[in-house]
């Protein structure tokens, strides 16, 4: 019974931090539906019956975003679209155009091959060199993206930010010795950064979404919330490569590994902030 | 071929309910009991009928201190009368449950 009644409890605050958290998706100005679903809330008996009401929640406040955006200005949600469309294009690809060529000029240089396997005349002789600019390509992307304000691509070199520098690291540490091995590893090495990454961004508030009440606990606690981010990406990619090979979790290398990219890449995505939008009120 | 507007089985159990007591104000939480619908399905039926003029809200104080004030909603005239239109022309099997208004809001 004492059972029952603190798995009640747990829902009821399940249903509250739910509502709570929808009330952040959805802009001051377009709550009304979202203020009448959540008042309802307080009918249900019990806090599975709430959690089950907030629950719903969940397709209003995408029907109430979808309405917002149908009734933006078509000039306005086109100039909105394009805008940032060309500036994540022009920071993906463009600095892709800068590193693929620094990347052949240092085989050229230093007279080696695109190879990073074990063979002689490989990457693997000069690995601070491409280490350096595997990471600094990363890192330069991410900063020329921020400048262009381009959000998506500052998220896309986060990912790679990480990865390339976890797998430097690795790389320097240990050599590849089993190539198929580190396969495996480094495609969810690329899945851990990038949902550390997604869970991030998903975390961060809109600015001028913010509760009434002062900043939820993710505004109080940016640097927990992210690394609970980093944590759930690990998690979530560790289960993945356990189910997938077995033997690979008996190599302690591999769980840092992921370790290090999901974390790395959620703090990595922390530091991204949003562009501050003053919110408009408008009808729905 | 495309389903013409507020035609959706859900959306004629809601108007049939509505046009019970189409004076009264209906609380969204009776709705969902009396309909079966869940919140998820109700309110973007009753923001859509709202959008169209046919169903108007309201504010109400609430019953009990403390609690937060409650959304209301009734048809207007033009959506009752195009909610009667509409439910003749579907079958009548769709409209299954009845509403009972809500206590004291007429």
């Amino acid at each position: 019974m004492q059972m029952h009644g603190s798995l009640g409890r747990l829902a009821d605050g399940l249903a509250r931090q739910l509502l709570s958290w929808l009330q952040r998706r959805v802009e001051p100005g377009s709550r009304e539906w979202l203020d009448a679903l959540t008042a309802e809330s307080e009918c249900a008996d019990d806090g599975w019956q709430r959690l089950r009401w907030a629950l719903g929640g969940v397709p209003l406040v995408w029907t109430i975003n979808q309405r917002r955006q149908r009734n933006e200005p078509t000039r306005g949600t086109m100039r909105a679209l394009i805008v940032p469309g060309v500036a994540n294009i022009a920071a993906i690809a463009g600095w892709y155009a800068v590193i693929i060529p620094a990347i052949y000029g240092a085989t050229h240089l230093f007279r080696c091959h695109l190879f990073f396997g074990n063979e002689p005349g490989g990457c693997q002789e000069h690995p601070f060199v491409f280490s350096a600019i595997a990471i600094g390509g990363a890192v330069l992307g991410m900063i020329i993206a921020l400048a262009l304000r381009a959000r998506f691509a500052a998220y896309w070199w986060a990912v790679f930010a990480a990865f390339n520098t976890v797998g430097s690291v690795w790389y320097l540490r240990s050599g590849i010795v089993d190539l198929p091995r580190y396969g495996a590893t480094q495609s969810t090495m690329l899945m851990a950064a990038t949902l550390g990454v997604v869970l991030a961004a998903i975390m961060r508030e809109t600015p001028g979404t913010e509760p009434d009440h002062g900043p939820s606990f993710l505004g109080r606690h940016r640097i927990t919330a992210h690394l609970i981010a980093g944590m759930i990406s690990f998690a979530m990619a560790d289960a993945l490569i356990r189910m997938r090979d077995r033997s690979l979790v008996a190599d302690n290398v591999n769980h840092y590994a992921l370790l290090g990219c999901a974390m790395f890449a959620a703090i990595l995505a922390g530091l991204i902030r949003r562009h501050h939008r003053i919110p408009v009120e408008r009808p729905l | 071929m495309p389903r013409l507007p507020n035609t959706s089985p859900q959306t004629l159990r809601v108007l049939a309910l509505l046009l019970e007591s189409p004076r009264s104000w209906h609380y969204g939480y009776a709705l969902s009991q009396l309909t079966g619908l869940k919140s998820g399905t109700l309110y973007p039926i009753l923001l859509r009928l709202a959008d169209q003029g046919w169903l108007e809200t309201r504010w109400a104080e609430p019953e009990q201190p403390g609690r937060p004030p409650r959304h209301t909603y009734r048809l207007t005239g033009a959506g009752a009368k195009t909610a009667r239109t509409k439910l003749a022309e579907a079958a009548p099997s769709r409209m299954t449950r009845r509403l009972a208004p809500v206590p004291g809001s007429r």
